[in-house]
Formats: structure tokens, sequence, C-alpha cells
């Protein structure tokens, strides 16, 4: 299988580790990602200014994918919601669709609506399937307590994403079971990080970023593992400028990728700036056999909800 | 001709001084403080001197072979443009250094050079083809691979009409030269020392019409070949020495067959001197012009390429001195080839806005034309601005910049710059504001940008509070909506993880999501796009998903968020 791997402005340049860890892990289930130099930024920052600008870059960008035959795969909440977003607009308006392929036709493009948009999340869970994720695990971790910030343009407005069951999500929560890892139940995990307001309202999108933190703490968090790029940069990097240690960063595919075999240099974890050497040993250190007896894994999850 | 070259020099010599003038003068700073000339020289030293002292004089070597001579940037970007890149330069400093400067710099290495003399003969010939398919890359490359959008301006052309110039006229001057009778007849009596009557005199010349290529009215075909062998043995006697065959020159050989008659019919004594003429005024013109133009990329992408090669393509400057430094080495290193807009990331925002601006080749030419000391007038602020402003900050410019330019840190602070201006630029309310956010550089003067717009804002739209009544009107238009469906549960602002973080949020936000939809309601427009809530909204659909009623709540809210910009924009009136 080939997709188109779509990573967006903040990935190739702020979190290589994201598309390196990604492309890892999914060579492993012989899924192959290709780039495309011609992709563009997705759209998303110019949402505030003007709605047709924003949803042209997309329109253009899977019109570039289905030129190529594969679909798109994004690992960035913000560029997944917003190609989503187009394909959307694009089926209910019309007008739309003239004025955007008047504008592709510079560049030979022509948007038909064929390419879907897919997130990394939804190729391991659908695509792959937990069966056979679980089959190709070396390792699964004996304890470990994580909270998953699912980010907000993944999960909504749901009838545009089509991600998962927006108030109760169950692929995230699959995944990181198939780890071992305990995937906590916090009052933060389906809420906003505040990086739509950086550069905005300063104050409120640090607030809004510390109560997440502080929820994840409180829930008893060893990780916090975000979903989007804009929450992994508000976590990782703005949450580093504050006093005292920060609840260290850690993506999926990191996380996963660790019970793949596959070395943290590799995953490029200690390229999260809120990751220090011991937290790499402790994530080693809980790394167990792949399966596990019922009643350990009882126990265990008895263990992280205490 | 030498009165000429000397101003020419002194053109070239006054546009350097310049250019240095403006590396170290001027700059877009962004911060308020000021760096004086001084420091910004003293820096530029002792950053020379560390690296020359220390073990980063590797580093420099092999950046000068990979990034300067080598060109791995650009071959990176695109073979083609590589290969262009790499025949211009070869040829063009081939013949430089070998034929412009032949008798400093080739009698240096060669005793014997004379430039009549092979393999230089051939080897000028050799240089000559490579710049002829160079430039005839870049004109095609120009007129059909061009980057789409990226404009060619008349300098563009003028620098490709000069070094195709010299060439040209190069050859056409060194066929006219190979047909000329007069400079045969010259030369026949410097050398040989032979009266045109001689029967010597006659065997040589029916020689070199028959073989060499001269146009001769005396002796003419048929050549008797007696007389064209006797020729060849005087030849051998008098000029072999120093004047190789001129079928040695293929190219001008060729074209001095049909150059010669040509030139012979219009007296090709003139002729010959006004193409050496023309070739050195398209030398000369070259030289003055290169300092400001550019052509000041063969100074400064080197300069660009080896800072960058030792100091790191993504480092950040150590101190502000040489950030406005590399600034402007960056600047003038430009050579608007257009790679940085082929890969911009808001590339479909250029089509969107219709602003030549948020192209980064674009940004740059007018940034050059403002660091030399052009005034910006309002409108070209705004829109220079915007353009700035409508950047995701990915990096890809600079990542691909063959000049090595570091585009991001220029635009970053050129942002700033522009910004301290005070002229309002609505689009800080983007989330182009993010990666500016985090670099964590330019928070003050953010701040103050961000208070511009909220004046902005005070004056074009009132609040609750300054209404005297309220008017009940028809319901607002908020394009394809369903808010009508509203029955106030207040489901959404219950929800707000904004409205949840302040103990008095009216006071804060103007409008609670649920009164701005009430305002709708009312078909009061203005009062909900001034609302500050707007700009609070974290955009986490909380509300949207929420409403019973499937109000989209969200998507009102950018509708709006747009419509107050527009206004805005509009100066407060639509």
């Amino acid at each position: 299988m080939k997709l188109a791997f779509f990573q967006g402005c903040n990935i190739p340049i702020r979190i290589e580790q994201y598309a390196v860890s990604a492309t890892a892990v999914l060579r492993t289930f012989g899924i192959e990602l290709e780039t495309i130099d011609d992709f563009t930024c997705c759209g998303y920052p110019v949402r505030n200014v003007d709605e047709t600008a924003y949803l042209a870059p997309s329109v253009r960008n899977i019109a570039l994918a289905e030129k190529r035959g594969i679909d798109i795969m994004t690992i960035c909440n913000c560029c997944f919601g917003s190609l989503q977003k187009a394909r959307h607009a694009m089926a209910g308006d019309p007008h739309l669709g003239e004025t955007v392929n008047e504008l592709l036709a510079k560049d030979s493009l022509t948007y038909h609506g064929t390419g879907s948009v897919k997130h990394l999340l939804t190729v391991l869970h659908d695509e792959v399937g937990t069966p056979a994720i679980a089959a190709k695990l070396s390792h699964r971790y004996t304890e470990l307590k994580v909270a998953v910030l699912h980010g907000c343009h993944l999960l909504r407005p749901r009838e545009v994403t089509r991600f998962d069951d927006s108030f109760v999500p169950r692929i995230t929560g699959e995944l990181v079971q198939l780890t071992g890892a305990a995937n906590l139940d916090w009052p933060g995990a389906l809420e906003c990080c505040g990086a739509a307001l950086a550069g905005i309202n300063e104050d409120l999108s640090r607030s809004l970023l510390l109560e997440k933190v502080q929820g994840a703490r409180v829930a008893g968090a060893e990780f916090i593992v975000p979903v989007c790029a804009y929450c992994y940069l508000q976590l990782d990097s703005v949450q580093a400028t504050e006093k005292g240690d920060p609840l260290p960063v850690l993506l999926y595919p990191q996380l996963l990728g660790l019970c793949l075999g596959l070395s943290p240099e590799v995953l490029g974890i200690g390229l999260n700036s809120s990751i220090a050497d011991h937290h790499i040993s402790l994530l080693e250190s809980r790394l167990g056999p792949p399966t596990t007896e019922k009643k350990s894994r009882k126990k265990a999850r008895a263990t992280a909800a205490a | 001709m030498d009165m000429l070259l000397i101003i020419a020099f002194l053109i070239f010599l006054a546009g350097l001084g310049w250019r240095l003038f403006t590396w170290f003068g001027k700059g877009f700073n962004g911060h308020d403080t000021a760096v004086s000339t001084g420091r910004r020289i003293g820096s530029a030293l002792t950053a020379v001197g560390a690296t020359i002292s220390s073990g980063r004089l590797l580093k420099l070597v092999r950046s000068l072979f990979v990034d300067v001579l080598f060109q791995r940037r650009l071959l990176a970007k695109n073979s083609w443009r590589w290969a262009a890149h790499g025949l211009l330069f070869i040829g063009f400093i081939g013949l430089l250094l070998m034929h412009g400067l032949g008798y400093s710099v080739s009698t240096f290495f060669f005793s014997n050079y004379e430039s009549t003399l092979q393999p230089f003969l051939g080897l000028r010939e050799f240089f000559g083809v490579l710049v002829v398919i160079g430039v005839g890359l870049a004109i095609y490359r120009r007129l059909t691979d061009r980057p789409k959008r990226v404009r060619s301006y008349a300098s563009d052309w003028l620098a490709l009409s000069l070094v195709g110039g010299i060439i040209i006229t190069g050859f056409l001057f060194q066929s006219s030269q190979i047909a000329s009778h007069a400079e045969f007849q010259e030369m026949v009596d410097e050398w040989a020392g032979l009266d045109p009557d001689d029967p010597e005199s006659v065997a040589l010349e029916t020689y070199w019409a028959a073989e060499q290529g001269l146009v001769s009215a005396r002796v003419t075909k048929p050549f008797d070949p007696a007389l064209v062998e006797e020729g060849a043995a005087v030849s051998e006697n008098y000029c072999t020495e120093c004047h190789a065959p001129a079928s040695g020159a293929p190219v001008s050989f060729t074209l001095a067959k049909l150059v010669g008659p040509i030139a012979a019919a219009l007296g090709d004594g003139p002729a010959t001197s006004l193409l050496g003429t023309l070739h050195l005024l398209f030398c000369f013109s070259l030289l003055a012009w290169l300092p400001f133009s550019k052509m000041f990329h063969v100074i400064a992408a080197p300069v660009s390429l080896l800072i960058n090669g030792v100091a790191g393509f993504k480092n950040p400057a150590p101190d502000a001195a040489t950030t406005l430094n590399r600034q402007m080495i960056g600047l003038s290193a430009c050579t608007h080839c257009g790679a940085c807009s082929e890969r911009c990331s808001s590339l479909t925002f250029y089509e969107s806005f219709a602003n030549d601006f948020i192209l980064p080749s674009e940004k740059v030419q007018y940034l050059q034309r403002i660091a030399s000391g052009k005034n910006l007038d309002h409108d070209t602020t705004k829109r220079l601005q915007k353009g700035l402003y409508i950047c995701t900050s990915c990096d890809r410019c600079s990542e691909v910049c063959p000049s090595g330019i570091n585009l991001r840190e220029l635009f970053t602070h050129a942002r700033y710059y522009l910004l301290s201006k005070n002229v309002p630029e609505t689009s800080i309310l983007s989330h182009f504001s993010f990666p500016l956010s985090l670099l964590r550089t330019f928070g003050t003067q953010h701040l103050h940008a961000l208070k511009t717009i909220e004046q902005k804002f005070k004056t074009a739209f009132a609040k609750l509070s300054e209404l005297g009544s309220i008017t009940m009107n028809a319901p607002a238009e908020v394009g394809a909506n369903n808010y009508l469906a509203c029955y106030s549960c207040q489901r959404c602002t219950n929800i707000c993880p904004v409205v949840r973080g302040y103990d008095n949020p009216q006071e804060t936000l103007d409008l609670l999501p649920h009164q701005i939809i009430f305002s709708l309601g009312i078909g009061n427009k203005d009062l909900a796009m001034g609302a500050r809530m707007l700009w609070s909204c974290s955009t986490c659909y909380l509300c949207q998903e929420h409403c019973p009623n499937n109000v989209a709540l969200t998507d009102i809210f950018y509708h709006l968020k747009n419509g107050a910009l527009d206004k805005l924009e509009a100066g407060g009136t639509a």
C-alpha cells in the first residue's frame, strides 16, 4: 500500500521525528509513504482571514494526490481537518468548486473528489488493523500510564472529519492499549491545547495549555501523547518555557515503535525537548514480553486506574 | 577604450563600495535596539578571524568546494538549472581568467601564452561555446520552464543579454578578424615584413584565403594548388610560431565564412574594429552594472554560501549585528531564480490574495530596493506587510535557496520592522502568528502590533455598553447557516473552555457564544463581529458539537472573523 504523506508546514522543520517515526512504524507493516514536493500548506493558518483562501490549498493538495492516484495520509490534525473540510465543502458547494477549479487549472490540476484523506491513526487502526499490529509486537509495556490529547480538529466537527465517535473515541484507546500502556481517562483528553490562540491571545493560549498539562498530571500520567502537531508544539516547546520539569511528551508512533522493536534513536525520541535520557531508560525498562497473561493485564489496568 | 575601461572599473568600484556600505550599514532590524555600522564591521571581522584561526577552516574549504564551486544545493533542486549554471560559470570564469585577464593570469602560468596559439585559441572557443549553451538553457528555462507565477523583470533579461552579448560579439569579432584582409595585411607587414607585391606575399595570401578563411579580393577561387602549397611553406616560416591555423577556432572559423563576405562588403577594417569595440563595450557594461544588479551574486552568493557553510544553514545568527550583516549579504546574493517561490507553502494563498509579495522571490526584490534606500508608500507597505505575514514559516524557501540565503530569518525581521511602522496588519489575527509566537523572539513587537489592531477594532465596532438602545431587525446573514434553530439553552457557553477560564467572562469577552448567536438573531451582526469572544475562540468546536440544534457556532465564528477583518481592511466602512 502506498500513501501520499502530507506533512504540512510544521512537521518537516519542527517535528521531523513525528514523520520519521511514523514512516518507520508504517514500513514495518509494508506501507510506503510518498512525499510530494508540490504539496503546499493545508490552508489552516489563514482560516480566520478568508474562508475561500483557507479551502483552496487543501483542494489543490487533494487534486495533486488524485493525479498520482494515491490517497493522502496526514499526521497533523489541523491538516487533516482542513483537508476533510475541503472535501466536505467541495461536495456541498458547487460555486466553490467552480472558483477553485479555475484556480487549479493554472497548474493543470482538477479536483475530482475521488481521493480520500486518512490520518495515521486510521491507517493503523483500519488499514493495518489491531490484530496485525498485535502480531508484530516484540514487546509490550508492563506498566505505563499515558494521557492521550486527541486535539480538536481530528474529532470535530464529526460530520466533516469522520474520524471516530467525537464524544467517546475508540481508535486512540484501542491503539494505546495494544502497546500494553494504560490509556488514562482524563478531563482534558478531548479539549483544546490553546495553539489556535498563540500569537493572538497569548495568555489564554498558555492557560489552556497549562490546564491540559495539569489535568494529565493529576490523572497520574507519566507521559502525555498528543496526536496533533500543534498540540505537540504547545506541549513540547511552550511547556519548556515554564518553570520546573515538564511533563514528558511522546508521539504515538514513538510509543508503538518501541514495542515493534524499533530503537529510540530511529524513532527520534531524544529529539522531543521534554524527553531526557532517564525518560527513555524508563520506557525501555517497562518493556516486557509481547503477550501478557490476561490476569496480569487486568492487574496492570487496576494499578493504572488507582 | 582604455578610458572607458577605467570609467567602467571606477563605477564598479563605487558600486562595490556602496554594496559594502549596505552590507554593514543597512538592514531590517525587527528589534528596537540600533546596531552601529562599527559594531557590525567588528562582528564580521571577528567572525572571519574566528573561522580562520579555528578548526572551522576545514569546513570553509569544504564549503568552498561543495557549496560554492560544485553548487550542491542547486543540483539537489534541479539538474537542468545546475547544468546551465555550471556551463555559464565554467565558461565565463575560464574566459575571464584565460582571455580577459590573459596577459596577467595566463602569462603567469604559461610563459609562452599568446591568444593566437593553441591550446588557448581552441580553449577560448570551447569556453565561449559553454557560455552560449548556458545562456541558451537559461533563456529556454525563462520562456518555458520558468517557475510558475515568478515574474521576469527587465533586469533578468538584461543580465542574460549582457553575458550572451559578450560572447556573441566575441565570436563575431574573432570571425571577422579571421576573414579580414586589412587585418591580414597588417600582420604580414608587421611579422613577415613582406611587401604586398612580393611573390611570397601572394603565395601566403593564397594559402590563407584557401585554407584559413581569409576573404581576399586579390586572390580568388579557383586557387592554384601549387601556390597554396608554397604559401603554406611561407606561413610555416613567418606565422606559425605565434599564430596557429585559424581552423583551430572552429566556431569562429565557420562563422567567418558567413561574416567575412558581409564585413568585406562593408569594409572589413572598420567592421572588425566595430565588432571589437562592441565586444569591449559589452564587457565594460557588465563590469559597471555588476554591483548594482543581481549579477552581484557572483560575489555575494559565495560569501553567503560560505557563511552558512561554516556557521550552519539552520543555526540562527549569534547576535544582532551578525543577523543584520547576513541579512544584507543574503539580499545581495539573490539571483531571482524563483526556486523559493516554486516551493513556497503559501503558493495557493498567492492565488487567492493576488499579492505578489506572498512569493518569497518577489518579497526579496522589493526588500532589496528598500534596503538600497527606496522609500515606501503606504499602499506598498500594506501589501508588502501582508505578503510578509501570509507565510507559514515552514522554512522551505531557506532550504532550497541556491544562494544559501536565510530567508526565514530575513522575512521575520522584515515583518516586525514593517509592523513597527504602526500600519495595522489584520493577518496578525491568524494562525500565521503561531510559529512567531513559538519563536518568542519578538514578544514585545508582536504585542505592540496586536494593540494597533485592537485599537482599530475599538473604532470600527461599537460595544454593547456603548449602544444606547438595542433595536430588533431581521436576522443577520452569515452564509449558509442554521442558527435560527437556537433556543438559547446556553449549552455552547456552558461547554466553552474559554468562558470557563474567566471569573467574569463577559468583561473580557464582550459577548458569550450564545449571546453572539442572539445578536445575529436580532440582526446586529456588527455587535457580534466586534466581540472579543471571536478572537478568544480556541476553535475547538466543542460548542458546535454539543449544540442540541446543530447550530454551526464555530463555523459562524469563522465567518464573522472573516467579515470583521474585511471591514477593517476596507477602512471600517464595509
